[in-house]
């Protein structure tokens, strides 16, 4: 087991608010772990905040549940994870194939500016940006795991 | 997410300060739909104080663009700081919004 160097968590109902507070608790993160290089802060952020956007605007709650947002972020020596909770959430269907998504649609050189879609890159930026990313079902929440290898310079 | 919009002459101005994420994305396309209504042809936002931006943030930025060109006029960027240049070119968009490195320079003289 990999010893914590820094740890910080969030649990709120999933509104815009948690999405504003999310960013608050990824600052105090990188406070605390200063050591971790800049653009591994800034590409770690990034999914983070796509996975938990994304949690927000197309999560559907189970009949009766108040869907929340729950996140846990650590940083060890080597990689920093996130574990992004889906709570109350119904489950995911289907459920996203994080590695089979569709390639991005990217027009060609002399493509139009109407070529060009106003959404749909959240999932295959999240790709991108961390080593691994997971989502599974555990209990009444759907569970995105993102981890990304940082090492320190 | 604060906006503050100028009338540079050549251009408008607009300057978003603080995270462009999902919370703010709205409110740009508002901002720049009111410019275009006034009649601004000529739009740069700049990004010298935008410290953050996500796909949310980005999809806006391109629908703002789409505004400006079917009215007959444009929209640029300037002063790109990392993390938005980070999601530029992880996405290829700045294919279409490429950054300039001042608002002065979006639009030279012509």
């Amino acid at each position: 087991m990999t010893d914590n160097l820094a740890r910080r968590v969030l649990e709120e109902p999933a509104t815009e608010q948690a999405i504003e507070d999310l960013h608050g608790v990824l600052d105090q993160l990188w406070l605390d772990a200063a050591f971790v290089p800049a653009l591994d802060q800034m590409a770690f952020t990034t999914a983070v905040i796509e996975s938990a956007s994304n949690v927000v605007q197309h999560g559907v709650p189970s009949p009766g549940a108040t869907l929340h947002l729950g996140v846990e972020l650590t940083v060890s020596a080597e990689r920093l994870t996130a574990v992004i909770s889906e709570i109350g959430a119904a489950p995911h269907d289907p459920v996203p194939d994080l590695d089979d998504l569709p390639e991005p649609s990217l027009p060609g050189e002399d493509a139009l500016l109407e070529d060009y879609d106003e959404s749909g890159r959240g999932l295959s930026m999240i790709r991108a940006l961390v080593t691994t990313v997971t989502v599974e079902r555990q209990g009444d929440t759907n569970v995105w795991v993102l981890s990304r290898d940082s090492v320190q310079d | 997410m604060e906006f503050s919009t100028q009338d540079k002459g050549r251009y408008t101005e607009v300057t978003p300060s603080g995270r462009l994420n999902m919370v703010a994305a709205p409110k740009l396309r508002e901002v720049i739909d009111g410019v275009v209504s006034a009649g601004g042809r000529r739009i740069v936002v700049n990004l010298a104080e935008t410290t953050f931006m996500d796909s949310s943030g980005l999809g806006a930025l391109i629908g703002c663009l789409k505004l400006a060109r079917q009215s007959g006029g444009d929209l640029r960027i300037a002063a790109v700081q990392p993390q938005v240049n980070m999601v530029l070119e992880l996405t290829s968009m700045h294919r279409v919004l490429t950054p300039h490195a001042t608002a002065e320079q979006a639009f030279p003289n012509d």
